[in-house]
């Protein structure tokens, strides 16, 4: 048995670990275009912040491909399977320095393979992006790039009011850095959270001295060489040394471009988080899976799904069967002392979904669930987070939470007040754990 | 939890209870650990049925009671409760010696007399009692009926708060404190701290506050003064302590609680020719007297009743297997004797009307058929002598010998001697720096510390530091134990300067003053150094301080209160139960001090705690300009 | 494994075990000390209210197949081998509060200040958790789930 896995983050390192706890012997080999892949991608921009030291960003010891029995293969593209002849093509794993190209290339065999080849930032279509000073915020090289040019930065535009926006905009901030962020819609974290939310980051945001102008995109980005400023679509100008794109991730499908394994925005796969191809699976930023709050086919480019995939499919790789019972949105992000966790639907489109909503001004607390038929389909909690993974648990669980709906958003709504739903519950809460907690009801 | 080490008698009987099955304090006090937190840090409030409620010492979860109390308003009203109570006790033990000496006066409570007529001549002149042309049953008749009337009395003020410095009654005045009547003050600290009531919570505390002034100055003082009236003024005299001081060969019967009014009468009624003939016909040598808590203090200082234990031995003193009877009154009194008693032939007998206890043979005692009552009583013990099994005897040897019976009215004299009775030479001592100042160590002894350790520990350091201690309850019983209520103590451990004032007049460097109630002596004392002058005007001028390193009743928070409120700093082993409330805390422990002079400090080292009384006694000698210490601590 | 187990039947909800916790993984160790540390120890132990007179205490169930240490992105929650329980490790905890938005029992509290986040440990340094030996009526149980079905019976 040979395993290949492409990919060498959250999800291919889950993998490797499940694996390893089936077969304790086989050849696993790992494919990364990366040369350090075992650090964690969130934590680039706390290391950019500085509010971490770098050793905190490894979070797999170096030995970890010696002691898994990894044959790793670094730096090196995978650019093409073959699933007839169950072989990944990789290109210049021999040569240092060469482009990666057809004509560079080299296959590596597989018996089972795993396609975790993750998500690559969106870069903006607007004239100007190839100067220097233009980044994503995405990889380890990225992030060392802008450190080493912060020196001569005094001013840094965000293209971008999402996640990976804010956390870069957050990041350079806390180096002293003059920021200001441009979003192209009405509000920050639109993808994420509610207005309503969003209006209190904002303003924690804004106090803290970051500018943030929405409805406002960038029509250029000006200089020579190097970036001088921003030209906006509303007609002004924005100086600036700096720029960073956030504009969220693709998924690099590249790869199973004509192998003719199925793809859409990602990857497809089954309950098992195979591919339409036996032997294949794909898990991660790059494969497409059930999410449990939509009940249809998504992707969710989260490192606790992508971990959870990587897990199911290493598990099932190796010979078992076990069920992903799908992903779900959920983000936790702090700016400034003030956190949000959002899960699921946070800002339904139809009539169908009800919400719940408590505000608390003077705490800056702001909660919101949102339900379908009285079922929590999502929430947003700000400030006031302890509780969340409780919500998490109803959602997953489709529990109908209308006898609790009077309280669900209380701060003492916690896991003492879900214990009656559990025992009730004929299909849900499978896990060893809640059952122990009402072993004595 | 600290084991009851340090003192061999309660191993061997620790032994024996273990064998046997026998539960005792430490073993209970083991099964409560660790005790309540809410309730240790006061922040549990059990005052209505809105609740119970708690408030989370850690912040996360609630800050306020379903009234909206917070820990500040329910810790001081938890406290304020506490001191009700305290105060409550103390005062009803004086309502029994005033309904005494009013009994006596009438001629219904005949077999009690007036032990000491100059006592009683002074204080009925105190209560503004024409005596002129009166007997001393007529005055103790008037006298007793001007007390009584003060208990119900609803606005003026006490007439023994009078004895106070003026200062200090100023300062109440000030503060709003001015106690008006004894029952008054209880009932409304018990009717401000209902749901709903007093929540700001300096205030609420003020109410703590005036009913412990009516303890100090009223109902403890007041019980203190009949007693001597009614059974006499006691005088220094030898006695023994601990456990050893059961016999073998005679009937032992315990006075166990606190109000004199039955084992006084008890000690003549041993005496009786019948009572002696029936001993000698159950076999035994003699009836022995012995005390546990303060009733042993009450006849210990009056009769050399020998005191075989303080409140944690109660348990042991049975487990002697040598103890006929144990009789027993009021407060202090732990349930589990009953169960103790299965195991051997004692008999208890519950003796007052204000309490029962399970598992207690009830002889209800009043002062109209005392001795009466008391001949019944020692008849059971007396006949229960042949009932006593031998084989389960286990008398420990232990016992010591300690000066006891000292009086405000006698002790400070004794230094001057008997040509110039006054405070003089006590006050001229701390002028010149021979003596420090003067400090009071009482209170209980609790499971929380090694037995008794505490008080000794604390008391030789005081002791060696040139302070003169004063004792009363189980804190004297202690260190009587430990051997430092001798004369020959101030050459052991006293320092330089204290040793030479023992040693001129002959006195123990820690004298023991009675039971809790006659913690007043000590304010008695206070006030007549003030009288003196040259120490300071007020009670809060003097170089004085109080500890109790092991409290654990109610009593002592009143008596803490009052103390403080009057003045001094009052150093307690374990905390109020009041630091859920960062307020309170700090407002007892702190602020207090700029209205009282007095304040709270919490230290369970009894050396720290000792060393925290010495500063501020030197910081007191320092505002006073008195001349340094005449020797260096050694 | 070796876990705390609650015995809802006997658990009063009287907050005993919070405190013992906190007290526990405080720096005096001794209540009457820890209550006037800065900042306070966090408990890591709830008494919940579940119904009426039904209260459960809860904390870290150590999962075997743990939420939170699948949403780690710094590798600071894991499961330690040799005992199966649910570890933090705070050198690596960056504070970014994936394992409270993914734990069900809620039992990951932040330590806000410090950016990190605490849960039961099991109170390394005692024979016995704190919260087991205070619980006033013996609702709280140390051991596996066999020997805590044992002594239900």
């Amino acid at each position: 048995m040979q395993y290949v896995i492409i990919g060498s983050s959250a999800a291919g390192i889950s993998a490797v670990e499940a694996i390893r706890t089936k077969d304790k012997d086989s050849k696993i080999i790992v494919i990364s275009d990366e040369k350090n892949p075992l650090y964690s991608r969130c934590l680039i921009s706390y290391l950019l912040a500085g509010t971490i030291d770098e050793k905190k960003i490894w979070y797999r010891k170096d030995s970890f491909f010696k002691n898994n029995k990894v044959e790793p293969l670094l730096g090196v593209k995978a650019i093409g399977i073959d699933i007839k002849k169950k072989e990944v093509a990789v290109s210049n794993f021999a040569g240092e320095g060469l482009k990666p190209s057809p004509a560079n290339k080299e296959n590596v065999k597989f018996d089972r393979l795993l396609i975790a080849t993750g998500a690559s930032p969106k870069l903006e279509n607007i004239p100007g992006v190839d100067k220097k000073g233009v980044f994503p915020l995405r990889t380890i090289e990225h992030m060392t790039e802008i450190q080493a040019m912060l020196d001569k930065v005094k001013s840094v535009a965000v293209l971008g009011g999402g996640l990976i926006g804010l956390r870069a905009a957050y990041a350079l901030k806390n180096r002293g850095k003059d920021v200001s962020v441009f979003v192209k819609s009405g509000s920050i974290l639109s993808q994420i959270v509610d207005k309503d939310a969003a209006i209190l980051m904002q303003k924690r945001i804004e106090e803290k001295g970051i500018k943030i102008f929405t409805g406002v995109a960038a029509k250029e980005i000006t200089g020579d060489k190097s970036v001088k400023g921003v030209a906006l679509d509303n007609g002004s100008k924005h100086a600036c040394e700096l720029v960073i794109i956030g504009k969220g991730v693709s998924p690099n499908i590249e790869i199973a471009r004509d192998s003719g394994i199925k793809t859409n925005r990602g990857i497809l796969t089954s309950d098992f988080l195979k591919t339409n191809i036996e032997d294949i699976f794909s898990a991660g930023d790059v494969a497409e899976t059930n999410d449990i709050a939509l009940g249809e086919s998504s992707i969710n480019a989260i490192w606790p799904a992508a971990c959870e995939q990587g897990r199911i499919a290493g598990l099932n790789m190796a010979g078992e069967k076990e069920t992903y019972e799908g992903s779900l949105a959920m983000n936790s992000i702090e700016f400034f002392g003030l956190p949000v966790i959002s899960v699921g639907i946070t800002r339904p489109k139809s009539a169908v979904y009800e919400e719940i909503v408590k505000k608390d001004a003077a705490r800056n607390i702001y909660k919101k669930v949102v339900l379908k038929d009285g079922i929590i389909a999502g929430a947003i909690f700000v400030n006031s987070i302890e509780n969340i993974g409780v919500i998490g648990a109803l959602i997953k669980n489709k529990v109908d939470i209308t006898g609790v709906k009077d309280i669900i958003l209380e701060d003492y709504f916690d896991y003492g007040k879900i214990i009656p739903l559990i025992k009730k519950s004929k299909k849900g809460f499978r896990e060893q754990e809640f059952k122990e907690t009402i072993l004595t009801l | 939890m600290a084991k009851p080490t340090g003192n061999p008698i309660n191993d061997e009987l620790l032994e024996i209870a273990a064998k046997n099955n026998i539960s005792t304090i430490w073993d209970r006090f083991m099964e409560q650990e660790p005790h309540c937190g809410f309730g240790t840090l006061g922040v549990c409030c059990k005052i209505c049925n809105l609740g119970p409620c708690r408030i989370d010492p850690f912040g996360e979860g609630a800050q306020k009671g379903v009234c909206g109390a917070d820990a500040d308003t329910i810790s001081a009203r938890n406290l304020t409760r506490n001191a009700a109570a305290g105060a409550a006790c103390h005062s009803d033990h004086g309502r029994t010696m005033a309904k005494t000496l009013l009994e006596l006066g009438k001629g219904i409570a005949k077999d009690y007399s007036i032990k000491d007529p100059v006592k009683l001549k002074k204080l009925a002149v105190e209560f503004g009692i024409k005596i002129e042309g009166k007997d001393d049953l007529k005055i103790a008749e008037e006298l007793g009926e001007a007390i009584l009337k003060e208990y119900g009395q609803q606005e003026g003020e006490l007439t023994l708060a009078k004895r106070a410095p003026r200062k200090q009654q100023e300062i109440w005045k000030k503060a709003n404190v001015s106690p008006r009547g004894i029952d008054i003050e209880v009932v409304q600290a018990m009717s401000r701290t209902h749901i709903g009531c007093d929540s700001e919570y300096k205030h609420v505390l003020e109410a703590a506050i005036r009913a412990s002034l009516v303890d100090g100055w009223g109902g403890s003082m007041i019980a203190t003064e009949l007693s001597d009236i009614l059974f006499g003024s006691p005088q220094p005299l030898r006695a023994e302590i601990n456990l050893g001081v059961l016999k073998e060969d005679e009937v032992n019967i315990l006075l166990h609680g606190h109000e004199p009014v039955l084992s006084d009468i008890i000690v003549t009624a041993s005496q009786d020719k019948e009572i002696q003939e029936l001993v000698r016909k159950n076999g035994a040598k003699g009836i022995n007297l012995s005390g546990i808590c303060c009733t042993a203090a009450e006849v210990l200082m009056r009769h050399g009743v020998p005191m075989a234990g303080n409140f944690l031995q109660q348990e042991l003193a049975i487990i002697t297997g040598a103890v006929e009877a144990m009789i027993v009154d009021v407060q202090c009194i732990m349930p589990s004797l009953s169960e103790v008693a299965k195991s051997f032939h004692t008999k208890l007998i519950s003796t007052s009307p204000k309490a029962k206890f399970v598992g207690m043979e009830h002889i209800e005692f009043h002062e109209k058929e005392a001795m009466e009552t008391a001949k019944k009583i020692l008849r059971i013990a007396v006949e229960n002598y042949k009932n006593r099994n031998r084989s389960k005897v286990n008398i420990p040897k232990e016992k010591m010998t300690f000066v006891a019976g000292f009086t405000m009215e006698n002790v400070f004299y004794n230094l001057g001697g008997s040509f110039r009775p006054s405070y003089r030479p006590l006050n001229d001592a701390i002028i010149s720096g021979r003596i420090r100042g003067v400090a009071g160590v009482v209170g209980c002894d609790n499971p929380k510390n090694e037995s008794g350790m505490c008080h000794a520990d604390m008391v030789r350091e005081l002791i060696k530091n040139d302070v003169l201690v004063v004792q009363t309850g189980c804190s004297g019983g202690a260190c009587a134990k430990a051997g430092l209520l001798t004369p020959e103590a101030a050459f052991k451990f006293a320092g330089e300067g204290l040793k030479e004032i023992c040693e001129t007049v002959g006195i123990p460097p820690v004298l023991h003053t009675g039971s809790c109630v006659d913690n007043t002596r000590i304010l008695t004392a206070c006030c007549e150094m003030v009288k003196e002058g040259g120490i300071g005007n007020s009670i809060d001028e003097l170089p004085v301080a109080g500890a109790a390193p092991e409290w654990m009743s109610e009593k002592a928070i009143a008596i803490g209160w009052y103390f403080v409120t009057s003045g001094l700093l009052v150093v307690i082993g374990t905390p109020l139960r009041v630091l859920g409330s960062k307020n309170v805390t700090n407002y007892i422990c702190n602020d207090i001090e700029q209205i009282y002079g007095g304040k709270w400090a919490f230290e369970g080292d009894p050396i720290k705690a000792a060393h925290i009384m010495i500063e501020h006694i030197d910081k007191k000698r320092e505002a006073l300009k008195l001349k340094p210490l005449m020797y260096a601590t050694k | 494994m070796k876990k705390i187990y609650c015995n809802i039947k006997k658990c009063l909800g009287c907050g005993s075990c919070e405190i013992a916790c906190a007290v526990e993984h405080s720096k005096a160790k001794e209540l009457n000390s820890t209550i006037s540390e800065n900042p306070l120890p966090i408990k890591r132990r709830r008494a919940e209210f579940v119904e009426e007179n039904v209260a459960i205490s809860t904390g870290c169930q150590h999962c075997d197949n743990a939420a939170c240490v699948t949403a780690c992105m710094s590798g600071a929650m894991y499961k330690e081998a040799k005992t199966g329980l649910t570890q933090h490790d705070r050198d690596k905890c960056v504070g970014c509060w994936m394992c409270i938005m993914t734990c069900p029992f809620g039992a990951i509290t932040r330590e806000k200040q410090e950016k990190q986040v605490v849960k039961c440990d099991l109170c390394p340094d005692r024979d016995k958790p704190a919260c087991v030996e205070a619980c006033p009526t013996k609702a709280l149980y140390l051991g596996t789930l066999k020997e805590f079905k044992e002594i239900l019976k």
